[in-house]
């Protein structure tokens, strides 16, 4: 692990536990939720920002991942501890089995049938009453305990979620830095380049779109023993394209804009609270002007103003490729 | 001995015939021309060979394997490698980090010896200086280069290059003659050149493969072909003559 991503690391648990004193409760819950939607965009950035792979249901495989550690826990009465690991594995199955097919489509194709998944999986979620509880959704999620202690407060749960947040942002790290972080951004790049260096174009896509979806399943199981109530509207596609959103503003194929854009797109509403309805419309022209000015997002600023500060003469030689990317 | 194989491989787009019937074998270590008018199907019959098209019909054997329906990554892995006419590479990943995606063709490695391998590369090829650097900031003749080495990465025994020289000034052009030569007898490559430099050619090849409208006219040594009223009809025109090369 580089200095860099290590600092990163640390960062995210001295920034968010330095938060956690400060903040009021409900701002410590805005912050969970920040927290939660971090972790399944540094999924999302698996198979969007490193793979090329638009994906609009994004939000199904986190309430896929939400409603199995409900029913688990609400309907057999399992542990959370035991209820989690097998929603992860449930979610990341799924995730490889649907993204098998799906992944032979490309561009819009693929993401209007990701869309269709989103919005199947939600129909399914309000009309599978016996299962489901329909529209009036999951209650009586048990809260979370730690060596005995109940995670039951916000602060408590934000330092569980930091923790998450933290583990899944190193272990993305550690794959963006592999062979299979190269491999991903390779496909991205060339599929055709990519099959002449030797890599299994189809396997990277398979394997992308399931971390991605392993991500969304960490995502849900934070959400469900967090808020321990699931219903479809929160995870309808709407929330999938908050996703992509926050990926797009934080800065697609970097970790740390996926966790930047998490929070600011959470937060955001709050600070526009005065605009009132015309948040929509604000947040409709900021997305507008950061795609056509910052295309790479606020890391993409960021990276941008130190290399001119490094070498104000030439922003391109001498210039590490791959410079972001890191928690 | 033949490593790689083709038994009346024919490719048809439509009413289209781009390859048709074509036979053709390559020697460990050989270096082999194939060359032909604009659309007489030498991508196309590159595109066939490394599995990027199906063939239509015909067969493929690669040491002995039949690779007719395999994977373009499965063939990469059992030894084959190409190069394009534009240059291919990873824009954002570094040169080096192009490098070893071609060396983790090999499994087993660390990321370690994968970095190691690829700048031994680099270094071989005189593009050490540029590992760590963004592709956009290179010259046309380093990305071809970058994207040679990264072939040369996946440690292939047959490597196809598509007009290698295409966009590089002389020098560059002499250079890579120079290291191709170098790389072919220390690792006894066997390369597949499609070319229009015919300076090149005649300099480099051993054997030349003549194409016309995806038909195979002409077969021999570069004086063989040189003299072949075939070829100098159909590619070469009727004026040209050996003093020419």
């Amino acid at each position: 692990m580089s200095i860099r991503t290590l600092l990163g690391l640390v960062a995210i648990l001295v920034i968010g536990g330095a938060l956690s004193l400060v903040l009021s409760d409900y701002s410590l819950r805005l912050m969970n939720l920040a927290v939660v939607s971090a972790v399944a965009v540094i999924g999302l950035n698996f198979a969007f920002g490193y793979s090329g792979l638009i994906s609009l249901g994004h939000s199904a495989f986190a309430g896929l991942s939400a409603y199995c550690v409900a029913i688990l826990t609400t309907k057999l009465g399992l542990s959370p501890w035991v209820a989690m690991p097998v929603a992860i594995i449930a979610t990341a199955l799924s995730a490889a089995l649907i993204g098998y097919p799906l992944l032979r489509l490309k561009g819009h194709y693929l993401a209007l049938a990701t869309l269709g998944f989103n919005v199947s999986f939600t129909i399914v979620a309000i009309n599978w009453l016996d299962l489901t509880g329909g529209t009036n959704g999951i209650a009586g999620i048990p809260h979370l305990s730690v060596a005995g202690y109940e995670l039951s407060d916000e602060r408590s749960f934000l330092w569980f979620a930091l923790i998450s947040l933290t583990l899944v942002a190193a272990a993305a790290a550690a794959i963006h830095r592999s062979r299979h972080g190269r491999a991903m951004i390779a496909v991205r790049d060339d599929e055709i380049a990519a099959a002449m260096a030797g890599i299994d174009v189809t396997g990277v896509k398979v394997a992308a779109f399931t971390l991605a979806g392993t991500c969304a399943a960490i995502a849900g199981c934070l959400f469900a023993t967090h808020i321990r109530f699931v219903a479809p509207e929160d995870f309808n596609y709407a929330h999938s394209i908050t996703y992509l959103a926050m990926l797009i503003v934080g800065g697609e194929g970097s970790i740390a804009g996926a966790i930047i854009g998490a929070v600011v797109l959470t937060f955001l509403p709050e600070w526009l609270r005065v605009l009132g309805d015309a948040y929509l419309l604000f947040f409709g022209l900021m997305m507008l002007v950061i795609l056509v000015i910052l295309p790479t997002g606020i890391v993409g600023l960021v990276r941008r103003i130190s290399l001119k500060r490094r070498s104000p003469g030439d922003e391109t030689t001498n210039v590490p490729a791959r410079a972001g990317a890191h928690s | 001995m033949t490593i790689l194989h083709t038994k009346a491989i024919s490719k048809r787009y439509g009413g289209l015939q781009a390859l048709s019937e074509v036979n053709m074998t390559v020697n460990a270590g050989e270096f082999l021309a194939v060359i032909g008018p604009n659309g007489a199907g030498k991508s196309t019959l590159l595109n066939v060979l490394t599995g990027l098209t199906m063939p239509t019909e015909g067969k493929i054997w690669l040491d002995g394997k039949d690779v007719t329906r395999w994977a373009t990554h499965a063939r990469i892995r059992s030894g084959l490698g190409r190069t394009f006419q534009h240059g291919r590479l990873f824009e954002r990943l570094s040169a080096v980090e192009n490098v070893m995606t071609g060396a983790a063709v090999r499994k087993g490695r660390s990321e370690k010896e994968l970095q190691e391998f690829a700048m031994s590369i680099l270094h071989r090829m005189g593009l050490s200086g540029v590992a760590r650097h963004q592709i956009s900031s290179m010259s046309y003749g380093q990305r071809r280069m970058v994207e040679l080495c990264r072939t040369l990465a996946c440690e292939p025994r047959v490597l196809l290059l598509d007009e290698p020289a295409a966009g590089l000034n002389s020098g560059e052009v002499e250079l890579l003659m120079e290291r191709l030569t170098a790389l072919r007898a220390e690792h006894q490559l066997a390369v597949v050149l499609i070319e229009h430099n015919m300076g090149m050619v005649m300099r480099l090849a051993e054997r030349i493969v003549v194409l016309n409208f995806g038909c195979m006219i002409a077969e021999g040594t570069p004086a063989e072909v040189q003299t072949n009223p075939a070829v100098l009809a159909a590619y070469l025109g009727e004026g040209y003559s050996h003093a020419d090369v």
